[in-house]
C-alpha cells in the first residue's frame, strides 16, 4: 500500500461517546448490559482500538457508530452531532466498515465491489471504475489483473485488502472496521497491519478499531480502551500507558504478565541514548590502538572501514607488536540495529547473539553507537517510559 | 401388444409426424404455464416467508401438506368446480410445484452468508435495493435447481391428465391409446419423447443458470440438491 489518495469527502471526524449503553430485552438494568455507560472520545485523525474479551461489547460498540445497533441510552457524537438524528443510509455511506469474514459480495467482481458505495451514491459508471482503480492500486492490488476477478478467486489476505479499498471507497471521514485482519494467517496479518499503519499516516481517517488481541491493540492503536465483560471501560489511555500503569487487577490480567515486554516494542533504538564505539581503521599503528582499546570500558574496539561501517570487535591481545591493524584481527561481530528496530527486536538480537553490545547503524550502514541490555532496561525503568509519540505523557 | 408385430411401428411414426409433434407443443405448454404460474406464486410465499419467519412453518406444512393429496382425488374433487377446462389440470399441477419451489427458494434466501448481510447493511443499502442487489443475486442457483426439479416433476404429471378425456394428454394420450390397444409403438413414442422433454428442459435451465451466476464457475449447483426429485403420492 503507498501513494496518497484523493476523493471528495476526506478530513476526520471526532467521535464521542457519551454515556452510551446497550441493553438487550429481558435483562433488568444493571445487570447484564452488553455496553454499560460507556463515555469516551476519539480525536479526528486517530486510531482507537477497542480490545477485550469475549463478551465485552466492544464489536456492539463498534456496531452503534453505524447504527447496525441502536443504543438503550446514551448518544454518539460525530463532530458534535448526534448519530440518531441522521438518515440511516445516509449516515452508513458515510462510514467505511470492513469486517473479519470481508463481507465481499460473491457475485460481483472485484472492481464492482470497490464501488458499492460511489454505486449507491450514484457516481457516473466512469467515475465508479477510475476510483476503484485507484484504490486498488492503493492497497496493493494490480487493477488490471484483479479488477475482473471474482472473490472466490483471491487469496484471504487479497480478500481483506479489497474489504479495506471498499471501505475507503467514498473516502469516508471515519472507519469502522471490526477484527479486519483476524482471519489471515500471522505473516499476512503482521503485513496487513504494517501496511494500513503506513496507509493511515497519509489518510488520518478516525478510525475505530475491534480486536481481542492485545498485541494488535497495542500496535494499531494510538489509543487503546480496555472493556471488560458486562461492557464496561477498564481504561482508556495510550498503549504505553496501560501497559506501564494499568488501572486495575483486570487490566493487568488481560495485558499479560509480560507487559513489561510488551512495552518494548513501543519503543525504537532512535529513542535510546547510544553508547560511544572505540573505532579503529585498518592500517592504523598498532601501539596507539592496543592503549586506546585497553582504556575501554569493554577492552575491545569496533574495526571499522573508511565508510565507518563496522568490520568486527578487536581485543588488544590480537594487536601484536606495532604493525598495522588488519581486517584479520577483528573476532565477533555484534548484531546489528537499525534506528527504527523495536527495543523488543534488538533485545532479543542481543540475547541471541554472544557479545555484550548490539551496533546502531545508519541508512548507509555507519556506526552510530553502541546498544545494550543494560541500556534497555534503564529505559523502560526512565522517566519518560510513559511517553508516547504525540501524545499526553 | 400382438404376435409378430415389428417393435417399433416407423411407417405409423411417419404417417403421424403433424400429431406429435402438436402433442408434443401442448405437453410441453402445460407444463411451461404450470411452472411459470407456480413460480409466480411460491416466489411472493418465499419472500413473505423470508420476511416474516413466524409463517415459514405454517407454509412449507402447507406446500407439504398439498404435495401428498394424490393426483387422482385433487382431478375428481376439481371437476364439479372447473368442469372439463385446462384448468383443472393446471391448478394441481401448480399446487404440486409448489412443495418443491417455495423449499428451494427460501433455502437461496437462507444461504445469502450472514458477513455479505452484514457488510451490504453497513454500507448503507436499503431494503430493497439489498434484496434485489444482493439477496437474489446469491439465490439464484439454488432457485434454479427448485425450477429444474419442479420443471422435471411437472413434466411426468402433465401424463396424468389423460384422465381427464382426449383433449388435454399431451404425449401422454399416445401412453393411454398404445395400452388400450395394444400397439407398443404408441407407448414407446409418448415415454421416449416425455423423457427427451425433461432431460432438455434441464439441460436448457442449467445454462441458464450458468449465464446468471458467471461468479459461480467451476462449482455449478448440480452438488445442492435440497431434495430429491419425486412424483406425488398416487400420481
Amino acid at each position: 500500500m503507498a501513494a496518497t489518495t484523493t476523493g471528495d469527502g476526506g478530513g476526520a471526524t471526532t467521535v464521542e461517546f457519551e454515556h452510551v449503553s446497550k441493553r438487550y430485552p429481558g435483562t433488568r438494568a444493571g445487570e447484564g448490559a452488553a455496553v454499560d455507560d460507556l463515555s469516551l472520545t476519539i480525536p479526528a485523525g486517530r486510531i482507537a482500538v477497542l480490545v477485550g474479551p469475549s463478551g465485552c461489547g466492544k464489536t456492539t460498540s463498534l456496531k452503534m457508530v453505524n447504527r447496525l445497533i441502536e443504543p438503550t441510552s446514551g448518544r454518539i457524537l460525530l463532530d458534535g452531532a448526534d448519530a440518531a438524528q441522521r438518515d440511516v443510509t445516509e449516515l452508513r455511506r458515510g462510514i467505511g466498515y470492513v469486517i473479519q469474514q470481508t463481507g465481499l459480495f460473491p457475485h460481483q467482481t472485484i472492481g464492482e465491489n470497490v464501488a458499492t458505495v460511489p454505486s449507491l451514491l450514484g457516481w457516473t459508471k466512469e467515475r465508479q471504475r477510475e476510483r476503484a482503480e485507484e484504490l486498488l492500486a492503493l492497497v496493493g492490488l494490480a487493477p488490471a489483473t484483479y479488477r475482473d476477478r471474482y472473490p472466490s478467486q483471491l487469496s484471504g489476505g487479497e480478500r481483506q485488502r479489497v474489504g479495506v479499498a471498499r471501505a475507503l471507497a467514498a473516502d469516508p471521514p471515519i472507519m469502522l472496521m471490526d477484527e479486519p485482519f483476524g482471519a489471515v494467517d500471522p505473516i499476512v496479518r503482521d503485513r496487513l497491519q504494517n501496511e494500513f499503519l503506513r496507509l493511515q499516516e497519509d489518510l488520518a481517517k478516525t478510525i475505530i478499531f475491534v480486536t481481542h488481541d492485545i498485541d494488535e491493540a497495542i500496535k494499531m492503536g494510538d489509543l487503546v480502551a480496555v472493556l471488560q465483560v458486562g461492557g464496561k471501560l477498564a481504561q482508556f489511555g495510550p498503549p504505553a500507558e496501560i501497559l506501564a500503569a494499568p488501572a486495575s487487577d483486570f487490566v493487568a490480567r488481560f495485558v499479560g504478565a509480560d507487559r513489561g515486554l510488551k512495552r518494548l516494542s513501543l519503543s525504537r533504538v532512535r529513542e535510546l541514548t547510544l553508547m560511544p564505539a572505540v573505532t579503529v581503521r585498518i592500517g592504523e599503528a598498532g601501539e596507539a590502538v592496543r592503549a586506546r582499546i585497553e582504556a575501554d570500558a569493554f577492552h575491545s574496539a569496533l574495526l571499522v572501514d573508511d565508510a565507518r561501517r563496522p568490520i568486527g570487535w578487536v581485543r588488544p591481545a590480537a594487536v601484536v607488536g606495532d604493525g598495522p591493524v588488519s581486517e584479520a584481527m577483528a573476532e565477533s561481530m555484534s548484531p546489528l540495529l537499525d534506528p527504527r528496530t523495536t527495543l523488543k527486536d534488538a533485545l532479543s538480537m542481543l540475547l541471541d547473539a554472544d557479545v555484550q553490545a548490539g551496533i546502531a547503524v545508519d541508512q548507509g550502514g555507519a556506526v552510530l553507537g553502541l546498544v545494550t541490555a543494560d541500556m534497555i532496561a534503564e529505559r523502560m525503568r526512565g522517566p519518560d517510559a510513559l511517553a508516547a509519540p504525540g501524545d499526553r505523557a | 401388444m400382438r404376435e409378430g408385430d415389428p417393435l417399433v411401428d416407423w411407417a405409423w411414426i411417419v404417417e403421424h409426424l403433424d400429431d406429435i409433434a402438436f402433442r408434443t407443443v401442448q405437453h410441453l405448454s402445460l407444463a411451461g404455464i404450470a411452472v411459470a404460474v407456480g413460480f409466480a406464486i411460491a416466489f411472493a410465499l418465499s419472500l413473505w416467508a423470508v420476511r416474516e419467519p413466524r409463517i415459514r412453518g405454517p407454509l412449507t406444512a402447507v406446500a407439504g401438506g398439498l404435495y401428498t393429496i394424490p393426483s387422482l382425488a385433487l382431478f375428481a374433487a376439481l371437476i364439479p368446480i372447473t368442469g372439463l377446462s385446462v384448468l383443472t389440470v393446471e391448478i394441481p399441477l401448480v399446487l404440486y410445484t409448489q412443495q418443491i419451489l417455495v423449499r428451494n427458494i427460501v433455502a437461496g434466501f437462507d444461504g445469502v452468508p450472514s458477513d455479505v448481510l452484514e457488510a451490504a447493511d453497513g454500507m448503507g443499502y436499503g431494503r430493497r435495493e439489498r434484496l434485489w442487489r444482493v439477496e437474489l443475486p446469491l439465490a439464484v442457483p439454488l432457485i434454479v435447481t427448485g425450477i429444474r426439479l419442479g420443471a422435471v416433476t411437472t413434466i411426468g404429471l402433465v401424463m396424468i391428465a389423460t384422465l381427464l378425456g382426449d383433449s388435454f394428454g399431451g404425449l401422454g394420450l399416445f401412453i393411454k391409446e398404445g395400452i388400450q390397444t395394444f400397439f407398443a409403438t404408441k407407448v414407446y413414442v409418448g415415454a421416449v419423447l416425455s423423457v427427451a422433454l425433461a432431460v432438455l428442459v434441464d439441460v436448457l435451465l442449467v445454462r441458464v443458470e450458468r449465464r446468471l451466476t458467471p461468479w459461480a464457475a467451476g462449482r455449478v449447483s448440480d452438488d445442492v440438491s435440497p431434495m430429491p426429485a419425486g412424483v406425488p403420492a398416487g400420481a
